[in-house]
């Protein structure tokens, strides 16, 4: 067949109706021209009609073959039944809603976890040739990464000929002078090749040129769109004018166009300008990335990166640093962690799971269906439909009902999405945008073909099998033990899966139980945290710092209400950063310890009692000798390692960083107590050895306050933002948020997964009991008869009853004999989740088997009611 | 849905439509048949109904083409004439027809 004629074929889809006309109009008027030509034969009126009939042949198969050429049979064929279908389905709507809603769940939770995969795993990152950008990195030690130190970096950049741009990058945080008070802006500063890395354009204006970030250069600043739009409303002449950033003034160059970074937390981008003494500073504070340049791949920039390593590293005075190596990882790989492709291709399989179980209902239901139908399929076939024909009908039925539940299903997924989207922005990558696109969607119809396969062909086929003669005459209800056999088969899979899931769900609510119990060790209620940054304009030294801490502290102990506060530089319950080591004496080299500044009102806010010796006071100031006080894990493990049984008044040496951010080392540090540990980490975590440095020795830019007040959040924190604008205006107050908050936060990690497997459990039990209620159901119509035999012979209705329940219930003991074999497989994937909380957790265990039972009797008991309900007398008299 | 055999060999009322349309110039359905009737003869039984599957599908190939009007007895009919392609297609069928039976005759010959 021609092309044209394919296309006209289907063009022709579209006007039947006026095709079908005009065929008719032709065969009158050729009719007419016919008789018209007999009468002029000198043929009667009725003899001239007859033989133009007879001439012109039989009139129905000429339309029929007509239409056969002018169209796509199979096409037209198929649209017809699925308008049969439709029309079926709106006979039986309760029918037709029980799968449509168990198809739209399935079809939903599979599409949304696909965006997901798809935007993580499988979409390349939104940058231009994204496989040419690499992180580089030093590992001194196996698993640990370093960051770049400025030496480095430029030696980096200039022997790595294989790269076109290379960046180095550092954070910092910039407040801006906003209409209602400052705020605090994230933001990167860079070297000029970043945007290079990258292959970031901009909206208006350039990004850095490679002079800007030369020492004297003028200020710049390039700015994100989001954040072009959200601070400066989308001003179009932003490039003729300054900005105030920490109350300095820098010209705007460039827009970003919009894209992934308005996902980023980073607002704005300065260029990072290396002083004399950075050139030659040995403190590691750089991120680099870098561009290969086309031709070269990943793999000979990184052989490239070792040699030119081994070089530099030959000439390096320490030790460990010789024995480190450099890694050269792509960028997509560095942002999809290990964990997060892991946990997504668990929750894909969980999701896959469900989908597996929603085929097998909808399967389940339609085998009851086309068990319903026999007789009507009989008449049919009885009335010359063929077999064929018949499958093919009962299958684009399906279809029909399968189409309609992807549809759904898109809709469910994007309320899924919306939902999730705050979670997600959280734990996925700033280049990962999920949405439900081209991909999802062909993903969908993919799953609708999928389960219409799966769940439609069989039940098709099945409702067909054998003499369907048989079923007009009624004599075949106990004749289908293949098909009763296959339908409980599905049922015990069903709950065999749902079991796993409702388990795993239990096992995971309990773990997090315990995690919730475990004792933060401190008193967190009703403690306020809000994070406060000194720019460097305005505090260059530490001095300046420790003055500001004593302003503020005057402050608020001024402001009614907000008599307990504290500093610190790290909250408790989230992270302190490693790397700080304490020398003791009698031994060569340092502990590892964490190490965290806090004044005195930190232990009193969170009422932090001390062990031994005394808490950091007052007293501890810039000009006092230097103190610090430790945790019970820390002198526990003096005691075990340096065998320091007294470690109060005993003096140390300590490493840790300076007010600028470099490594400095405190020597005659004198250890004055010990503290009860508090949770410096999230719970389920061994306590770290911590060293408690007083705030007001060791300043840092950035800290946290945390205020324990009965009043209202809100009236604190504007009681904080009140004292914090007394002592500079400029400064303002970030990251609030009450203890109870990153208490809860700190636990997302875990109650997440305990959510959404819970939520599977529900739908997978759901799901299994409609499976369940089905297949009795159907048992029941079925037996019917013998049912009513047996009563009129004696039994009682409770034994019909029980006899009903029994079935069922053999059917739920063997689906959760089926179901603790994979609870079984899956003791080691879950392992890693739980908390406190054994794999095999008898009561989690019990109770899933004990929810899965009582739900199999609920759906049992309908339909053995009804049998329990049969009427001998009515029964046997219209029975047959 | 079982399909009228034809009564020719496949293609051949497809040329002998494509072959009146270019002797006698643009015909209605009616005409075509009893044009092909009478050359036919006694030789052939054409229910006048099959030239119209044979019509649809000339007029998709775009080797035809239909425009209503009216009949010579004022009655509104379809008219089909032969397009440019439609020419160059019949000459094509038209040896490869010459082609066939040519080929036909020549082995019948042979085989006697």
């Amino acid at each position: 067949m021609s092309a044209r004629r394919t296309l006209r074929r289907v063009l022709s889809l579209f006007r039947r109706r006026r095709a079908e006309a005009e065929l008719s109009e032709e065969i009158r008027s050729h009719l007419a021209c016919a008789e018209e030509d007999a009468l002029r034969r000198g043929l009667s009126r009725e003899e001239a009609r007859r033989e133009a009939r007879r001439l012109f042949g039989g009139i129905e198969p000429i339309k029929e073959a007509q239409r056969d050429s002018r169209g796509i049979p199979w096409l037209e064929a198929f649209l017809r039944d699925l308008r049969h279908g439709i029309a079926g389905l709106r006979r039986t709507p309760g029918f037709a809603a029980t799968i449509l809603a168990i198809l739209s769940l399935g079809i939903g939770g599979t599409v949304a976890m696909f965006s997901l995969a798809d935007a993580v795993l499988l979409r390349p990152l939104p940058f231009p040739d994204p496989d040419r950008i690499a992180g580089i990195w030093e590992a001194p030690r196996p698993g640990v990464n370093n960051a770049t130190s400025v030496p480095e970096f430029l030696a980096w950049k200039q022997l790595g000929t294989r790269f076109e741009a290379m960046s180095a990058e550092q954070p910092v945080l910039a407040a801006l002078n906003a209409s209602d008070g400052p705020i605090r802006l994230p933001g990167k500063l860079v070297t000029s090749e970043y945007f290079k890395v990258f292959g970031t354009n901009t909206a208006l204006g350039r990004t850095f040129a490679a002079e800007e970030d030369q020492p004297g250069a003028a200020p710049v600043v390039v700015l994100s769109h989001s954040a072009w739009e959200t601070y400066f409303g989308g001003d179009r002449n932003i490039l003729q004018h300054p900005i105030l950033l920490d109350g300095l003034k820098y010209q705007v160059i460039g827009v970003l166009e919009p894209g992934a970074f308005d996902r980023d937390e980073v607002k704005f981008w300065r260029p990072l300008v290396f002083t004399r003494e950075d050139r030659s500073s040995a403190i590691h504070r750089l991120t680099v990335y870098g561009r290969v340049r086309a031709g070269s791949n990943i793999a000979q920039a990184r052989a490239q990166m070792k040699s030119i390593h081994a070089a530099l590293l030959s000439n390096s005075l320490i030790d460990e640093d010789r024995a480190g190596t450099i890694e050269v990882k792509q960028l997509a790989l560095m942002l999809t962690g290990d964990g997060l492709r892991r946990s997504i291709e668990i929750a894909f399989g969980a999701v896959l799971l469900v989908l597996l179980i929603t085929c097998a209902n909808v399967a389940n239901l339609l085998f009851a269906r086309g068990a319903a139908r026999r007789p009507e399929l009989a008449v049919r076939t009885a009335l010359g439909a063929g077999r064929k024909r018949l499958v093919g009908q009962l299958v684009t039925e399906s279809f029909a009902l399968c189409a309609a539940g992807g549809a759904g299903g898109i809709a469910v997924a994007y309320a899924l999405l919306r939902l999730a989207a705050p979670y997600l922005a959280d734990a996925l990558p700033f280049t990962a945008e999920v949405q439900i696109n081209l991909h999802a969607l062909i993903f969908a119809a993919a799953a609708v073909l999928a389960v219409t396969l799966l769940a439609g062909t069989l039940p098709a086929l099945e409702a067909l099998r054998g003499n369907l003669a048989d079923a007009l005459k009624q004599t075949s209800r106990l004749s289908s033990a293949v098909h009763i056999r296959l339908r409980r088969g599905i049922v015990i899979a069903e709950v065999a899966l749902s079991l796993v899931l409702v388990a795993g769900a239990l096992l995971l609510a309990r773990s997090l139980r315990k995690l919730e119990q475990v004792d933060t060790r401190m008193r967190i209620e009703n403690v306020t945290t809000a994070s406060v940054h000194l720019p460097e304009q305005a505090y260059p030294s530490a001095e300046k710092a420790a003055v500001f801490y004593d302003a503020l502290e005057e402050q608020l102990r001024a402001t009614p209400g907000l008599k307990q506060f504290g500093l610190t530089n790290y909250l408790p319950l989230q992270w302190i950063s490693n790397g700080e080591g304490i020398f003791v004496p009698g031994i060569e080299k340092p502990l590892f310890v964490r190490c965290k500044r806090a004044d005195a009102g930190y232990f009193r806010t969170l009422e932090i009692p001390v062990l031994a010796g005394r808490g950091i006071g007052e007293r501890d100031g810039q000009r006092a000798p230097r103190v610090v006080v430790i945790n019970q894990a820390l002198a526990a493990r003096l005691a075990d390692v340096a065998h320091m049984k007294d470690v109060v008044g005993k003096t140390v040496k300590l490493t840790s960083s300076d007010y600028s951010g470099a490594q400095a080392v405190f020597t005659d540090v004198q250890i004055v107590g010990i503290i009860r540990n508090e949770r410096t980490t999230a719970p389920g975590l061994a306590e770290p050895p911590v060293v408690y440095v007083p705030l007001a020795q060791s300043p840092v830019r950035y800290f946290r306050l945390l205020v324990r007040s009965s009043a209202e959040t809100g009236t604190v924190v504007s009681a904080l933002r009140h004292a914090l604008r007394a002592v500079d205006p400029n400064l303002p107050l970030a990251d609030v948020a009450t203890l109870e908050q990153i208490r809860r936060e700190t636990l997302s990690g875990v109650s997440r997964p305990a959510w959404l497997i819970g939520v599977f459990a529900l739908v997978a039990i759901v799901l299994s009991a409609v499976g369940l209620y089905g297949v009795m159901a159907y048992a029941v119509t079925q037996r019917r008869v013998e049912f009513a035999i047996r009563m009129a012979l004696g039994a009682h209705s409770g034994d019909v009853l029980g006899h009903v329940l029994k079935s069922a219930l053999a059917m739920v003991a063997m689906g959760l004999g089926a179901g603790m074999i994979g609870v079984f497989a899956m003791t080691r994937l879950l392992k890693s989740l739980l908390f406190e909380i054994s794999p095999l957790d008898p009561f989690a265990l019990g109770a899933a088997c004990a929810l899965t039972v009582a739900i199999g009797l609920m759906a049992g008991l309908i339909p053995a009611r009804r049998a329990a309900r049969i009427d001998p007398a009515v029964d046997l008299r219209n029975g047959g | 849905m079982s399909k009228p055999e034809p009564e020719f060999p496949r293609g051949t009322l497809d040329l002998l439509v494509l072959k009146c349309l270019d002797t006698m110039g643009p015909l209605h359905g009616y005409a075509i048949a009893r044009r092909i009737e009478q050359v036919a003869g006694e030789s052939m039984q054409l229910s006048q109904g099959s030239i119209y599957p044979a019509l649809v599908r000339l007029e998709q190939e775009g080797w035809i083409a239909a425009e209503w009007g009216m009949s010579e007895t004022n009655r509104k009919v379809k008219f089909y004439s032969l397009t440019k392609s439609g020419r160059k297609q019949l000459r094509v069928e038209v040896a490869k027809w010459e082609k066939a039976t040519a080929f036909v005759a020549r082995f019948l010959e042979a085989s006697r």
